[in-house]
């Protein structure tokens, strides 16, 4: 067990050592001479040469991917070219209300979507079971901005029921902060809803034909214990398992839905530094996005074990 | 339970007579089949068709739909999407303007009936593109064993970087194009079929017949044409279908957020970016493309579940 913990983690350096490789190649290859933008117009090709060999940006490939694969080791993620700030404090400026909508969402998106899967596969077949994987259909069809225009247009413009746009941090009142979040949150989730409820049906539907969920109901088990607790409990690998890798989806959706709802968090920040090309910001949001992501995933496989104690390594 | 069964009456049927010969009276005999046994009502090929794969149908239609519309752009009642009209900016859908006009006065009908080329163009060059990458990458990592494991190594790496940022970083490399946009996209999207198509070759390596054909010294290439590749269409089929309609929603986020397609070439993304400043005034600037964008990936994704259904009874049953 502790063997499988340990190469589990071990996998996932020459992951992150691909991850870092290819944001480390984004720069190198970036178009624009960093040197000849610092040296400015008037500079001859002395000066530029100068600088360039001051920056270090004279050596080989490897040594320059040697040296800032240490300093990002080390937490540094070097200064964006547009505001002169240390990108670590750009992004700190920005994590809250991205981890507020990614938490929200993903909460919201469990309590809906796991219920309709379990739902859908008890009534396989049944009008219930059809609509939700027409849903589910169409969750993958509409893309989130346009989720998120018609809600906000519906919901916000012409009800007036929830804020517009905008983030209020939540230190300004927990309401307030949720208010906000809503409307992103189910544009976010919507996607997210349809991948679990698909999969926690598929699932169940294999899970509901085996004998014990039979013997549960022979002995007179009522419905909601049988299949909340003994079906899903069963099914509950895949359904994490696909949580996990459907968290890629929610960092996708994040830079859009943030560039909708105008929320001020990593997304935006994200299509902020595309649009200016600022390739140290852009370099640090993609690294710390998918460091994220491998590491949910890493727990999720640690998880198995305590989720199905037949899974021995 | 009151009948009684009677007796059979005449010899053990192991001594009976010969088959030819009338049989005796006494035993029932079956009347021979008819060798074409005629429907009840018989409603024609295409009618069965619609009937049991109704989702490709209706997919399929809207699809041809939506091609039509992007062949026959220039005769569908619209203008130069691109001339400008300052004059008459964000007019309401009106008899003239169907869609209304965008800020800079261009008719928003004409930019989206136009739109569907780049959709199109981006879904189908990246769902064929990818799916020939990722086939490659994947037979060799699956028939190769010492590359396999450097081959998964990146493809990891790539697949740990959401999918639509690795698109959106790659953009940051080039200028917006259409080309640019196909590229990045199919190079986000390798990784899944490589994944895929890895799978598939892994469990057929152990299969009899191919393990038939090694052991008879078929040659590699031969191996992999006849026994690997046919067995990869289905999968990959139903895949390339999932991909395309994945480009069509990622080049219009791309566009959306500025990164895609330039605004001189009108993509539905784009459309809905410029309607982004005034889409609390004039919603219809985005609604009109949001409808169509959907409705195109909607359509897509039906024959996709359509032709899952269809190649893999298996599946069908469980999604």
């Amino acid at each position: 067990m502790l063997g499988y913990i340990g190469r589990r983690i071990l996998a996932t350096i020459p992951v992150m050592a691909v991850v870092g490789l290819f944001v480390f190649s984004l720069l190198y290859f970036a178009p624009g001479d960093p040197a000849a933008i610092i040296a400015g117009d008037q500079a001859t090709p002395d000066d530029v040469a100068r600088i360039r060999a001051s920056l270090g940006l004279d050596r080989p490939f490897l040594v320059r991917f040697g040296e800032w694969s240490w300093q990002i080791l080390h937490g540094d993620l070097g200064t964006s070219i547009f505001t002169n700030l240390p990108v670590t404090t750009m992004i700190g400026q920005r994590v809250q209300p991205t981890v507020s909508l990614m938490l929200v969402t993903l909460i919201l998106a469990i309590v809906v979507a796991v219920p309709l899967g379990v739902v859908a596969a008890w009534k396989a077949g049944s009008l219930i079971d059809r609509l939700v994987m027409g849903l589910a259909v169409l969750g993958f069809s509409v893309p989130v901005f346009v989720v998120g225009y018609v809600l906000a247009y519906v919901f916000a413009l012409e009800l007036g029921w929830l804020p517009v746009q905008g983030y209020t941090p939540i230190e300004q009142g927990l309401w307030p902060w949720f208010a906000n979040l809503i409307l992103p949150a189910v544009t976010l989730g919507l996607v997210y809803i349809a991948l679990i409820a698909r999969v926690t049906r598929a699932t169940m539907l294999d899970v509901l034909s085996q004998d014990y969920v039979r013997t549960a109901r022979a002995k007179g088990l009522a419905q909601g214990p049988v299949l909340f607790i003994h079906a899903l409990k069963n099914a509950a690998v895949p359904i994490v398992t696909v949580i996990g890798i459907g968290i890629a989806l929610l960092i996708g959706g994040a830079v859009v839905t943030e560039t909708v709802f105008a929320i001020p968090g990593l997304g935006r920040l994200t299509v902020d530094a595309i649009l200016r090309r600022d390739y140290p910001v852009i370099q640090g949001v993609v690294l710390l996005f998918s460091f994220v992501y491998v590491l949910v995933n890493l727990a999720i496989d640690l998880f198995y074990t305590l989720l199905d104690p037949r899974i021995r390594y | 339970m009151t009948a009684t069964v009677a007796p059979l009456s005449g010899p053990p049927l192991a001594k009976g007579p010969p088959l030819k010969a009338p049989p005796p009276a006494g035993i029932a005999v079956a009347t021979p089949m008819p060798d074409v046994i005629p429907a009840r009502k018989r409603r024609g090929p295409v009618w069965t068709y619609v009937r049991r794969n109704p989702t490709i149908v209706a997919g399929g239609l809207l699809l041809l739909i939506v091609f039509l519309m992007a062949l026959l752009a220039p005769y569908l009642g619209t203008v130069d999407p691109t001339a400008l009209a300052p004059a008459k900016r964000t007019r309401v859908p009106s008899a003239q303007y169907w869609f209304g006009t965008d800020m800079l006065g261009r008719d928003i009908y004409s930019r989206v009936v136009y739109g569907a080329r780049v959709s199109l163009l981006v879904g189908f060059s990246v769902a064929l593109l990818a799916s020939v990458a990722g086939l490659a990458v994947g037979l060799i990592s699956g028939m190769v064993r010492w590359l396999d494991g450097i081959v998964m190594r990146i493809v990891d790496g790539m697949m740990s970087i959401p999918p639509i940022l690795l698109a959106i970083t790659l953009m940051a490399l080039t200028r917006g194009s259409v080309q640019n946009v196909i590229v990045a996209i199919t190079i986000a999207e390798i990784p899944r079929v490589a994944r895929l198509v890895r799978g598939v070759v892994l469990s057929l390596r152990e299969q009899p017949y191919v393990e038939a054909a090694v052991t008879t010294g078929t040659r590699m290439p031969a191996i992999i044409w006849r026994h690997i590749l046919p067995n990869t269409l289905a999968p990959m089929t139903v895949q390339a279908t999932y991909i395309c309609a994945s480009a069509m929603i990622t080049e219009a986020i791309l566009s959306f957020i500025g990164a895609g397609v330039p605004p001189s070439t009108p993509s539905w993304g784009n459309i809905m970016a410029e309607g982004r400043a005034l889409w609390q005034v004039k919603f219809y600037i985005i609604l009109f493309p949001a409808i169509f964008l959907s409705m195109t990936v909607l359509a897509v994704n039906l024959v996709g579940d359509g032709l899952r259904d269809a190649l893999d009874p298996r599946m069908a049953k469980d999604a």
